[in-house]
């Protein structure tokens, strides 16, 4: 703390070298000390945060990633010996028709349909709160929370039940009407009822996140501007994409994306379901096949360099849209 | 630097502390593992919760005898069946693993392959025990003339079926395919709500017993030790195409048990939905906890075989006790020992509904089994069987292989013959070819 010391109480402000009226010894070598000091001192006294960061994120992230590049599996992990492989893991990854059929669709389509609900069914019910009284207003924001409050097993587990092909109700709805014979049907082994039904359990836990956000952000629009909308005879299909939307457009970029990250690495609601956790191939998602790879055949190389696509997956996603979000900014 | 001797002194006290901590740490993990209380090594043991109902008893019994006969001292921890696989292998990767363990039949030649568990072979011809195991059990645990487990308690699955609707109706218990067929039509026409016999996708045992029992295997190796899937094989594939041949061609299950587990089965069995299921001798015990009528309504036979008087022969499961390469082989091994050979290993098995390792306890359990305990045994002493013994099938389990292509025949994607060779397919890949 010597450095600390000698220049605390006569610290130069920034950009000026120190002043005529302080005659210093060596004037230009105690402002660089104060530079480097002021340099330093955000970062320790950010040290405390980053380390719990580094230790319980960034040390997991790069072992996801050194892995990737080994063969490791139970032997390596008794004997602590490492086994490189070099970028084996993803030629293999990379050339496996299963990843460009099966597992790539599955995932980018399921997560595309599901922002894209998301999104719509989370707007239209903000801007049905909009539109409530007071009363009405608190009884649906309790019922939206409450979807969203539950956790993404108990809800996987009532989705299950609510298709369950003997005793779930829809199945017993569509046998009353005679749509169905009960004991012909099983939507849990087919690709596209299975995504069907996970779909609606994702969007039913996704959308209440977007309808409080946007109705946040509706609050904050000024109250002029609809109105003079509405004496220009602007229409509500109008107002809501000339008006609404330019305005609270960040906040639609921000909903967007924490969605595209969640539905891109959805596991329980997949894993979870009949069928889901590996004796129905069709099914594989990204995160499920990683979690396949690593911990149910002990490959844990092949795991990581899953997790690893999959992040980089994200990241590209994330990278997009942000420059979008930088580019709007500038245009305005 | 007027200020320079006084901070070298503070942290040449800073490193002489942390010196000393790391010192005290490393100490103290060094004899953690070696005397507990001054009286003897204490031997870190894992079970898992849940087999027996109250097992506490059981351990501080044990205890007792074991540090009367020894001098050390045990320390039972219970786990879950279902996250032990991950316990070890973490364990593993932290040198934290356990002296002795129970472990599932597939987990011995996986964890022993790598190292991590001693080859308890000379122990077992030394105590005179070789001849007097369960077979299908100790072949589980031995590869290449090693065993990595040894038999503790064992289980295996039988053809459970509604005896008071059998009586209503005169049927009898079916002893071959054909009878098994003709019951479950039979069953069909006048039970019409109910559920015949539900052929499930979502485990292997009940379609391994049907190819066992057809004279097939799942894989064999060659005098090299090469293992070859032969799931495709004529054998293999007539006791595929009879059982899901119930389902696909008589209608005698329904579509739902496509992606039934064993545990989705036992549930429709226990509504009265199910009116004759594969299922294991422990869930016999279930059963009867939650409506003691069931000892009325309950009838157990083996599975039939193809012929009349023939068994089709059913995995024999259960669970094996390993020596994770402790530091005290001979203490270890007296505690294997002691908990599943003679009294406490008869013990062990009558307070968890599941039959002894040792053969000569199992057959005197068998000699003096209930109607609902000695068609089990029956099946276990007569027709009893092990899945391939490589640590490679443990992953044709992981990746559901077998699951996978009984969901595809009942689902109707593929023919038996395809789904087959698709199976096949698939564990050569994993045997490595």
């Amino acid at each position: 703390m010597a450095t600390d010391r000698a220049t605390g109480p006569t610290r130069p402000r920034p950009g000026r070298e120190a002043g005529p009226d302080r005659p210093a010894p060596d004037p230009a070598r105690r402002a660089r000390r104060a530079r480097r000091a002021r340099a330093l001192r955000p970062w320790l006294l950010l040290a405390p945060a980053l380390t719990v960061l580094a230790v319980l994120l960034l040390w997991p992230l790069l072992r996801v990633v050194l892995l990737s590049f080994q063969d490791y599996g139970l032997r390596q992990i008794y004997t602590g010996e490492t086994h490189w492989t070099g970028l084996d893991n993803y030629t293999t990854l990379l050339t496996d028709s299963a990843l460009w059929t099966t597992v790539l669709p599955n995932t980018v389509v399921f997560a595309a349909v599901c922002v894209a609900l998301t999104v719509i069914t989370g707007t239209l019910v903000a801007l049905l709160l909009q539109r409530l009284g007071r009363t009405w207003r608190i009884i649906c924001s309790t019922v939206v929370m409450t979807a969203w409050a539950m956790p993404a097993v108990t809800g996987t587990y009532v989705w299950i039940w609510i298709f369950d092909p003997l005793g779930g109700i829809v199945s017993g709805g569509l046998d009353a009407l005679g749509l169905i014979e009960p004991r012909e049907t099983n939507w849990f082994t087919d690709r596209w009822s299975f995504y069907a039904i996970a779909t609606l359990n994702v969007v039913h836990h996704g959308f209440p996140f977007v309808a409080i956000t946007v109705f946040a952000g509706l609050l904050t629009i000024p109250r002029e501007l609809p109105e003079a909308a509405l004496m220009d005879g602007a229409n509500a299909w109008q107002r809501f994409w000339k008006i609404t939307v330019p305005t609270i457009r960040p906040v639609f970029t921000v909903v967007t994306i924490l969605s595209t990250i969640w539905d891109f690495k959805v596991f329980a609601q997949i894993y979870l379901m009949p069928g889901g956790s590996g004796s129905n191939p069709d099914i594989f998602n990204l995160g499920v096949w990683s979690y396949h790879q690593s911990f149910v055949k002990n490959e844990y190389g092949m795991g990581s360099a899953i997790a690893v696509l999959l992040t980089v997956l994200l990241l590209a996603i994330t990278v997009v849209y942000l420059r979008a979000l930088f580019k709007e900014r500038d245009d305005l | 630097m007027p200020h320079a001797p006084g901070r070298r002194l503070l942290a040449g006290a800073a490193a002489l502390s942390l010196g000393l901590l790391t010192a005290a740490c490393g100490g103290d993990a060094s004899s953690s593992s070696g005397d507990g209380s001054g009286a003897g090594p204490t031997l870190d043991v894992w079970i898992m919760e849940g087999t027996n109902p109250d097992a506490g008893p059981y351990f501080e019994e044990l205890a007792a005898v074991f540090e009367e006969k020894t001098g050390a001292l045990l320390n039972v921890q219970f786990i879950q069946w279902a996250d032990a696989h991950d316990r070890i292998t973490t364990a593993m990767a932290g040198r934290e693993l356990p002296d002795v363990a129970e472990i599932g039949t597939t987990w011995a030649l996986e964890f022993g392959a790598v190292g991590a568990l001693r080859d308890l072979s000379g122990d077992i011809e030394a105590a005179g025990l070789a001849g007097d195991l369960v077979p299908a059990l100790h072949e589980a645990g031995t590869v290449d003339g090693a065993t990595y487990g040894m038999p503790w308690h064992a289980g295996t699955r039988s053809l459970m079926y509604r005896a008071d609707l059998f009586a209503e109706h005169g049927l009898q218990p079916p002893t071959s395919w054909d009878e098994l067929l003709d019951v479950a039509l039979q069953l069909k026409e006048l039970e019409p709500d109910m559920i015949p016999f539900p052929v499930i996708g979502g485990t292997e045992y009940a379609v391994d017993a049907f190819i066992w029992g057809g004279g097939g295997q799942i894989a064999q190796a060659d005098d090299s030790g090469r293992w070859t899937s032969t799931i495709n094989a004529p054998e293999a594939v007539a006791g595929i195409e009879f059982l899901t041949s119930l389902a696909t061609e008589h209608g005698l299950s329904v579509a739902a048990a496509e992606t039934w587990t064993e545990a989705d089965q036992l549930q429709s069995f226990q509504n009265g939905e199910a009116a004759m299921v594969i299922n294991g001798n422990w869930t016999v015990n279930t059963l009867l906890a939650d409506d003691p009528s069931w000892a009325d309504r309950l009838g157990v036979v083996p599975v039939p075989g193809p012929q009349p008087g023939t068994y089709s022969p059913s995995f024999v499961g259960g669970s094996l006790l390993g020596d994770f390469t402790s530091d005290h082989p001979e203490l270890a091994w007296e505690l294997i020992q002691l908990m599943s050979t003679g009294e406490y290993g008869a013990k062990w098995a009558d307070e968890s509904g599941f039959f002894p390792g040792q053969q000569s306890l199992l057959e005197d359990v068998a000699a003096e089994a209930g109607p609902l305990v000695a068609p089990f045994a029956t099946q276990m002493m007569e027709a009893g069987h092990s899945v391939p013994v490589t640590e490679l099938y443990g992953r044709v389990q992981g990746a559901q292989i077998i699951p996978r292509m009984l969901q595809s025949i009942l689902a109707g994607s593929a023919s038996v013959q395809e789904a087959a060779d698709t199976a096949a397919a698939a564990m050569d890949e994993t045997f490595g070819h």
